[in-house]
C-alpha cells in the first residue's frame, strides 16, 4: 500500500513535468496547425542550454531557466520566421515532414557540438529528499513539478487575459479575423512558435534535473508530448495537465506492476486508445 | 443486392422517408420528417439556412447516421447500409460544399463515378471513360476534361459536381444547391440539364434557394423549417402558403 | 461495339455532339513506350551488375534496392492513398523477425521464413488497419508512430524473438543472391504500383487520397480499399525486411523496428515524387548515393544531410523530383520560387 502511494506520488510529480513538455507542442498545434516533430529536439536543446549554463557559469539550474527560455525563444522564432512560414500554407504532410527534418538537423548538430555522452544536471542539493506521511519525495522532482504547473497555469492566464494572448487565440480561430484585429500573422506565428520553443526549453531544463540527457532524447519526447496533448485535448490549455498526469501515473503504475520495459508500451497504448475512442481528448467535446 | 421483395406500396415510390430524426449533441437538426419521392418525379425541398436540408440528404445517401426513423430506397430499408453501398444501389448526390478530387483532372473526377457508381460501376476502363466524358459534355465541361479540378472556376466546379453524380448512373439523384452562385444564363442551362436527366427516368430531390428553379422544375415541394416538415404539396400551392412566406421568404424580405 | 448502347441510351441527344478524343493522345502513348523500353534496359543492366561491378558496388546495390522497395511500399499507402504511415517500419521488423525466428528457432529454410514474415506483416496490417485507418491526417501519422515505439518495446520482451539481445542468423555468403532477390522484389513492387496507377483499384485509392468522403459517396468502399492498400504496402515492406535479416545475419528490436528507417522511406518517396510510379525509386537512388558519399567523410554530417534534404525539398519542390521534371523544364528558377510563393504565409 505504501509502495503504491509512493509510486502514485512519483507519477503525479512526473506528470506535472510532462504537462509542461506538451504545453508548447499543444500551443503550436492549436494556433499554427503544425504538429511540430522537432518539439522533442527543442526540449533536448533546452536541457543542454541549462546544463552548460550550470556547469559553465555555476549558475543554479533553476535560476538558469529564464536564460534557457530566452535562448530557445530566439531559436524557435528564427525557425518559424526563416523556414516554417515558407511552407505553412502547404499540405499538412509537408509541415509534418519539414519539422521532422529540423529535428534531424538539431539532433545531429547537438551530437557534433555536445557529443553523444549522457549528461545530468546535478546541483549540490540534487539528492535531497523529504518525507510526508511515510512517503519519500525527492526535492528536485517537487521543484520541477511546481515550476511546470506554475508555468502551465501562467500560460493559460496569459492567453486569456493579455492583449498578445488574445491575439494568439484570435489567430488560432481565424487568420482573416485576426488580421482585422490588427494582428500580423507572420509575427504572431513566429511569436507563438517562439513561446512554444521557450516552454520546451524550460521543460528540457527541468527534465535534465530529474533525468539523464543525450542528443537522442527528442524523438520519444515528441511522441510523448503528442500523446499528452491528445489525451488532454487541444481545446483547453489546461488539458495538458490532465494529459500529463494521466500519462505520468500510467507509466509509474506500469513500471511497478509490469516492469519498466513496458512503460512506453503503456503510454503509447493509452495514446492509441484515446485516438481511437475519443479523438477530441478526454476533456474535448463529443460530437 | 438481394432480389427485390417489394411491398405493394413501394411500387410507385423510389424513396420513402419515415419519421426521420437526427440529433447532434442535444440539438435536433431533423425532427420526425416523413415524405415520399415517386419514381420519375422531381421533388423540391426548400427551407431557410440551417433548416436541416443538407443533414436530411446526408442521411439519405448514408454519410450521416440518423438517430431514429427509417429510409426505404427501392423497396429496401437502407438503414445502416454504408454510403458506398447506397451509391451502388443507385443513390447519387452532389454537395453544397463541393467535394471534387482537387489534384485529378476533370475527366478522372467523373471517371471515379463511372467506375465505382451504380451496381459497382463499369469495370472496363475505356467504357467508363467514355461514360465520364459523356456526362462532362452533357453539363458543358467537354472542353475542360484535361484540366485539374482545382483549376476550375466556381460555376465549372458546380457543373463538375453534377457530372460526377451523373457519371455514377444513379436512379435517385440528390441535388444540394447545384445552382448557388450561378448567373441567370447558367441557371437556365442547369435547369434544362436537370429536366433532361429526369426524362431519362431518374428521380430527383432538388434542394434550392433559387426559386425559379423550384417553380420550373418541381412536381411537388416540401418545406423544412427548424428541422420539421411544415408543408408538402403541389409547387404553386406550397409557395403561396402564408406559413412558407413567413418561415422562409418573409425572413429574407425583412433582412434585405 | 457491344455495351456502347447502354451508355448512349442514357444521353442519346448527346451522341451527335460527342467529340471523339482518344483515351491517350498518340504522343502520350509513344512516350510511354520509350519510358518502358528505357526501364527494361535499366533493369537488365541492374540485373547484370554483379558480373561487371565489384563487391562494394553490389553491397551498396543491395542497400539501395531494399530502400527503394521500402519507399515504393510506402508509396502505396502514403503516396497513392494519402495516409502518411509512420508504422511501415513495423512491417519491416515483422518481416525480418519472421525470417529470423523461422531460421534460428525452428531451423526452417529461408523461403519459409519469408512466407512467415510476409504473413505476419500482412495480418498485422489488416488488424492494425481496422483500428487506425479511421484516423486522418496528423492523427493517423502519430498513431502509427506510437505503434512503432510500442513494437520495439514489445518485441524486446518476447523470448522467441531473442528479447532485447536479438537473433543471429546462419551466414550465407552470397551477395549476388541477395542482390538479385532485392532487385526482383523492387521490380515486383514497382510493377504493382504501375498497375495501381492504371487500374480501377488504384483510382479508388487515389480518390480516397483526394477526398475520402467524396470517394465514399461515389461508390468507393473506402474502408476495404484503405485496408487493402495498407496490406499491400506491408507485404513489400515485410519481404524487404526478410531479405535484410538473412543478408545482415543479425537483427535486434531497436535495429529493425527503427522509426528512423520509416522516415527514410518517406523522405525517399516524397523526394522522388509520392503518388508516381518511378519517383520513389529515383528518390531512393539519388539520396542513398549522396548519403553514401557523405558517410565516407563524416558520419554525423551524413545523418544531418537527410534533415537538410527534407527541409530544402519541402520548401522548394514539395511535389518531388517527378514534378520538377514534368514542370520546371522551361524556367527552373521560376518553378522553385512559385512553389515557395504558393505555400508561404
Amino acid at each position: 500500500m505504501e509502495l503504491l502511494a509512493q509510486v502514485l506520488v512519483g507519477g503525479v510529480l512526473l506528470g506535472g513535468l510532462y504537462a509542461l513538455m506538451a504545453l508548447g507542442l499543444a500551443l503550436v498545434w492549436g494556433v499554427l496547425n503544425i504538429v511540430n516533430l522537432s518539439h522533442g529536439a527543442l526540449i533536448m536543446l533546452g536541457a543542454y542550454a541549462t546544463y552548460y549554463l550550470f556547469t559553465g557559469t555555476g549558475l543554479d539550474p533553476f535560476a538558469a531557466l529564464p536564460i534557457t527560455a530566452i535562448v530557445l525563444f530566439v531559436i524557435g522564432w528564427l525557425i518559424q520566421r526563416g523556414i516554417l512560414n515558407l511552407v505553412i500554407r502547404g499540405p499538412m504532410f509537408n509541415t509534418l515532414l519539414i519539422t521532422f527534418g529540423i529535428e534531424v538537423i538539431l539532433t545531429y548538430l547537438a551530437q557534433l557540438l555536445f557529443s553523444a555522452d549522457f549528461r545530468a544536471i546535478n546541483p549540490p542539493y540534487a539528492g535531497n529528499n523529504f518525507r510526508v506521511l511515510g512517503i519519500t519525495i525527492p526535492l528536485m522532482q517537487v521543484l520541477a513539478f511546481a515550476i511546470a504547473i506554475g508555468l502551465t497555469v501562467a500560460m493559460w492566464l496569459f492567453l486569456l487575459h493579455t492583449r498578445v494572448g488574445r491575439g494568439i487565440r484570435a489567430a488560432s480561430q481565424n487568420l482573416v479575423a485576426a488580421r482585422l484585429y490588427g494582428v500580423n500573422p507572420r509575427s504572431i506565428y513566429a511569436l507563438t512558435f517562439g513561446i512554444g520553443s521557450a516552454l520546451a526549453g524550460v521543460a528540457g531544463g527541468l527534465y535534465g534535473t530529474v533525468s539523464q540527457i543525450n542528443p537522442y532524447i527528442g524523438g520519444p519526447l515528441t511522441a510523448k508530448s503528442f500523446a499528452i496533448a491528445i489525451i488532454g485535448g487541444l481545446e483547453n490549455p489546461l488539458g495538458v495537465i490532465v494529459g500529463g498526469l494521466v500519462l505520468g501515473i500510467v507509466e509509474s503504475l506500469t513500471a511497478l506492476y509490469a516492469g519498466s520495459t513496458y512503460r512506453d508500451v503503456a503510454s503509447f497504448g493509452v495514446l492509441i486508445l484515446v485516438l481511437i475512442l475519443r479523438p477530441t481528448g478526454l476533456l474535448g467535446r463529443t460530437t | 443486392m438481394a432480389t427485390p421483395a417489394r411491398t405493394p406500396a413501394a411500387a410507385g415510390n423510389i424513396l420513402e422517408v419515415r419519421n426521420l430524426t437526427k440529433r447532434f449533441a442535444g440539438l435536433v437538426a431533423v425532427n420526425d420528417v416523413t415524405f415520399d419521392l415517386r419514381r420519375g418525379e422531381i421533388l423540391g425541398l426548400i427551407g431557410p439556412n440551417g433548416a436541416g436540408k443538407t443533414t436530411l440528404v446526408g442521411m439519405i445517401n448514408g454519410t450521416i447516421e440518423p438517430t431514429s426513423g427509417d429510409i426505404v430506397f427501392d423497396g429496401h430499408s437502407v438503414l445502416g447500409v454504408p454510403a458506398y453501398r447506397r451509391a451502388h444501389m443507385g443513390i447519387g448526390r452532389t454537395f453544397q460544399v463541393m467535394k471534387p478530387f482537387p489534384g485529378l483532372t476533370v475527366l478522372e473526377n467523373a471517371a471515379v463515378g463511372a467506375r465505382f457508381g451504380a451496381a459497382g460501376g463499369i469495370k472496363d476502363m475505356r467504357r467508363a471513360q467514355d461514360r465520364a466524358r459523356e456526362c462532362l459534355e452533357f453539363v458543358g465541361l467537354g472542353r475542360r476534361i484535361d484540366q485539374r479540378a482545382d483549376a476550375l472556376g466556381g460555376p465549372d466546379r458546380k457543373r463538375l459536381e453534377l457530372a460526377k453524380a451523373l457519371s455514377m448512373k444513379p436512379t435517385l439523384l440528390l441535388l444540394d444547391e447545384v445552382m448557388a452562385g450561378l448567373n441567370h444564363v447558367e441557371i437556365e442551362e442547369v435547369i434544362e440539364d436537370i429536366r433532361k436527366v429526369r426524362d431519362q427516368g431518374i428521380s430527383i430531390l432538388v434542394i434550392e434557394h433559387v426559386m425559379k428553379a423550384i417553380t420550373s422544375l418541381s412536381d411537388r415541394v416540401f418545406v423544412l423549417h427548424h428541422g420539421e416538415k411544415i408543408l408538402e404539396g403541389p409547387t404553386e400551392e406550397v409557395l403561396r402558403d402564408p406559413r412558407v412566406v413567413e418561415a422562409y421568404l418573409g425572413k429574407k424580405r425583412t433582412k434585405s | 461495339m457491344p455495351g456502347k448502347e447502354g451508355l448512349t441510351l442514357f444521353f442519346p441527344e448527346k451522341m451527335a455532339e460527342r467529340v471523339l478524343t482518344p483515351v491517350e493522345t498518340r504522343a502520350g502513348s509513344a512516350k510511354r513506350t520509350i519510358v518502358f523500353v528505357i526501364v527494361l534496359i535499366v533493369v537488365a543492366a541492374l540485373a547484370a551488375l554483379p558480373w561487371y561491378g565489384n563487391s562494394v558496388l553490389v553491397q551498396f546495390g543491395i542497400s539501395v534496392l531494399l530502400l527503394a522497395t521500402l519507399a515504393q511500399g510506402w508509396n502505396i499507402i502514403g503516396g497513392y492513398t494519402g495516409y502518411a504511415s509512420f508504422g511501415n517500419s513495423v512491417f519491416y521488423g515483422l518481416g525480418a523477425y519472421g525470417v529470423a525466428i523461422a531460421m534460428v528457432q525452428f531451423k526452417l529454410p529461408f523461403w519459409i521464413g519469408m512466407i512467415a514474415g510476409l504473413v505476419l506483416a500482412v495480418v498485422f496490417a489488416a488488424a492494425l488497419g481496422a483500428a487506425v485507418l479511421r484516423l486522418r491526417g496528423h492523427y493517423f501519422a502519430i498513431a502509427t508512430l506510437a505503434l512503432a515505439f510500442i513494437m520495439t518495446a514489445i518485441v524486446s520482451n518476447v523470448e522467441i524473438a531473442g528479447s532485447n539481445i536479438g537473433l543471429v542468423l546462419p551466414l550465407l555468403k552470397s551477395d549476388v543472391l541477395f542482390y538479385e532477390l532485392a532487385l526482383g522484389l523492387l521490380v515486383l513492387a514497382t510493377m504493382t504500383v504501375w498497375w495501381l496507377a492504371n487500374s480501377r483499384f488504384g483510382l479508388g485509392l487515389i480518390s480516397i487520397r483526394e477526398n475520402e468522403e467524396g470517394a465514399a459517396v461515389m461508390g468507393v468502399n473506402t474502408t476495404l480499399y484503405k485496408t487493402l492498400a495498407f496490406m499491400l504496402s506491408a507485404a513489400f515492406t515485410g519481404l524487404a525486411g526478410g531479405i535484410y535479416a538473412y543478408y545482415i545475419t543479425f537483427i535486434d528490436p531497436v535495429g529493425v523496428f527503427d522509426v528512423g528507417l520509416n522516415v527514410k522511406m518517406i523522405i525517399m518517396a516524397v523526394f522522388g515524387g509520392p503518388g508516381t510510379v518511378l519517383g520513389p525509386v529515383v528518390g531512393a537512388l539519388i539520396l542513398s548515393t549522396i548519403s553514401e558519399v557523405l558517410a565516407t567523410k563524416v558520419t554525423s554530417i551524413a545523418s544531418m544531410f537527410f534533415g537538410i534534404v527534407i527541409v530544402i525539398a519541402v520548401v522548394f519542390m514539395p511535389r518531388g523530383i517527378a514534378d520538377v521534371l514534368r514542370r520546371a523544364g522551361r524556367s527552373p528558377l521560376r518553378y522553385f520560387v512559385d512553389n515557395v510563393r504558393t505555400h508561404r504565409l
